[in-house]
């Protein structure tokens, strides 16, 4: 019943947990050719550092190949009080990653009796990626997350974003990614150095107000984007995470500011 | 020749084992637990060492004994709480299956192998809201007995220390509680059974009564606050997100001590 090693994933593997690699392959049994396959995949989230901490939006829209599967997928997925991870790519190795990573972090402070630290908690996500490789070569598994957190050490918020191979690269002011990302990524950079404002003084609304933008901006362009769906009143999800923790940002806040910044008026109809 | 060859042998060497434990461990710090009208409240005195800890979201763990066995069953309990919790779901994760399938077992295997060291520790475990029901509390022995209770528990260093604390619990609405209400009385448990945990000789049951019926808690509380600290955690219910788990500050505590440090 005791486990020698600190770590969750080692406690997983000596249950006999395995990771998906590549003996997952969509393959003919006979041929060994790769069998036509859709994964599901999502789309386009957003982060940036702003006022009081760091926010953390996404469309809700997963797509396999050029069908819409659900209009209600959540991207940014809460590790801990301090820390989300949102995900584009697929979302079944995506939520798995994310679930490794909220009990390791759990259980390494309920263990150890202290929090793992945020170069660690960057690690485990570096190499659950890495793990993946397999799957991301045959291109039906890759994942690309945002790691968004607030550093209560330094007192700011933190944003970090991964390629598919699990490298780890910290942004200073925002970053996107997703199949929609690069509709607004020149948008982003335009906005934070010409906009009048930079992103890190907007305060949460405007904050808030503004990633809806961007990923209304995201969906004009790209078709595996969501945008707000008027006849099932979804909204894309966003998130902050300040000094006192992170917090979802309610439908009724949502629909108030998407009136107020996307439409242009006082209020959006329900 | 075996020594299950000989039952009489098996007894002796099972009821030396016995002595042996609760000699060991007798003179630590009992721990209290007592539900109040938001979870369930830890309580013990210590030397700044931590003795209260977290195994889920739901669940506490504390115990009396030898840090590095307690150590073990509270790394177990950890485990089982974390492989179940992932693989299921975080509510299949239940107090009983930890105590039923994990730790009971685990330490009455320990105690039978008898060319080996015991856990030199008893084990007190919370849960609130779980299947059972909101407080629950399960005590494991140092031979792997274990009992479970609604509202209230203890753990002190022998079976004496426990029935006298008890009876300071007994009656107590764990519903209503105010937080500082179920730490003072949590602190007066404990003060019963650290009293009789120093006792040179446990008298029979009679006479332990008679003799707790004369000792005033308060007394022993402001005389052990001299040496040792309070450590106080909760299972609380109206925490924000997942794990409810949270040691009490310092400012959270004090109120109950107010009354013990008039100098």
């Amino acid at each position: 019943m005791m486990n020698s090693g600190l770590d969750f994933v080692d406690l997983l593997r000596q249950t006999g947990y395995r990771f998906p690699t590549n003996s997952m392959a969509v393959s003919h049994p006979s041929t060994g050719q790769a069998l036509p396959f859709h994964p599901t995949e999502g789309t386009t989230i957003l982060a940036m550092r702003y006022r009081d901490g760091v926010l953390v939006a996404g469309d809700r829209r997963a797509t396999a190949g050029n069908m819409v599967l659900y209009d209600r997928a959540d991207k940014v997925i809460n590790l801990d009080a301090y820390s989300v991870m949102a995900i584009s790519g697929s979302p079944a190795i995506a939520f798995e990653i994310a679930r490794i990573l909220e009990h390791s972090f759990q259980y390494y402070r309920r263990r150890q009796l202290q929090e793992m630290s945020l170069s660690a908690k960057l690690r485990r996500l570096s190499m659950l990626i890495k793990d993946n490789l397999p799957m991301a070569m045959q291109g039906i598994g890759a994942v690309i997350p945002i790691f968004a957190t607030f550093d209560r050490a330094e007192g700011c918020g933190k944003i970090y974003f991964y390629d598919a191979l699990g490298a780890q690269f910290e942004s200073t002011d925002f970053t996107t990614t997703g199949s929609g990302s690069p509709s607004i990524r020149g948008t982003m950079y335009y906005l934070n150095r010409w906009g009048g404002q930079r992103f890190a003084d907007l305060d949460r609304d405007a904050a808030v107000g503004l990633s809806l933008r961007l990923l209304d901006t995201a969906s004009e362009y790209d078709s595996a984007t969501g945008r707000y769906e008027k006849a099932a009143d979804i909204f894309p999800s966003v998130k902050t995470i300040t000094a006192s923790g992170l917090e979802e940002i309610k439908t009724e806040q949502l629909r108030q500011l998407y009136g107020q910044y996307v439409n242009g008026e006082e209020d959006v109809a329900s | 020749m075996m020594l299950s060859d000989e039952p009489y042998r098996w007894a002796e060497v099972i009821s030396n084992r016995r002595d042996y434990i609760e000699d060991q461990i007798r003179a630590g710090s009992p721990v209290v637990g007592v539900g109040y009208e938001d979870g369930v409240l830890l309580v013990t005195l210590g030397r700044g060492q931590q003795k209260l800890f977290e195994i889920y979201d739901r669940i506490a763990l504390a115990a009396i004994g030898h840090s590095t066995d307690i150590e073990k069953m509270r790394q177990g309990a950890l485990d089982m709480a974390h492989t179940i919790g992932f693989g299921y779901s975080e509510d299949d994760v239940t107090l009983r299956q930890i105590v039923y399938f994990g730790l009971g077992p685990a330490v009455k295997a320990g105690f039978d192998d008898i060319v080996r060291s015991p856990f030199l520790a008893r084990v007190l475990l919370a849960e609130i809201d779980g299947h059972e029901g909101a407080q629950i509390f399960y005590t494991v022995d140092y031979d792997g007995a274990f009992f479970r209770s609604d509202g209230f528990a203890v753990v002190g260093g022998i079976p004496e220390a426990d029935q006298v604390m008890m009876r300071v619990l007994d009656g107590c609405n764990t519903q209503t509680l105010s937080l500082t209400e179920a730490l003072n009385v949590a602190l007066k448990a404990w003060a019963m059974g650290r009293w009789v945990g120093l006792m040179e000789n446990i008298p029979e049951k009679e006479e332990l009564d008679r003799l707790a019926a004369d000792i005033k808690a308060e007394d022993v509380l402001k005389r052990e606050l001299q040496n040792l600290d309070v450590e106080a955690v909760v299972l609380q219910r109206s925490c924000v997100g997942k794990p409810k788990y949270r040691p009490l500050t310092s400012d959270e505590i004090a109120p109950a001590l107010s009354v013990y440090q008039t100098d």
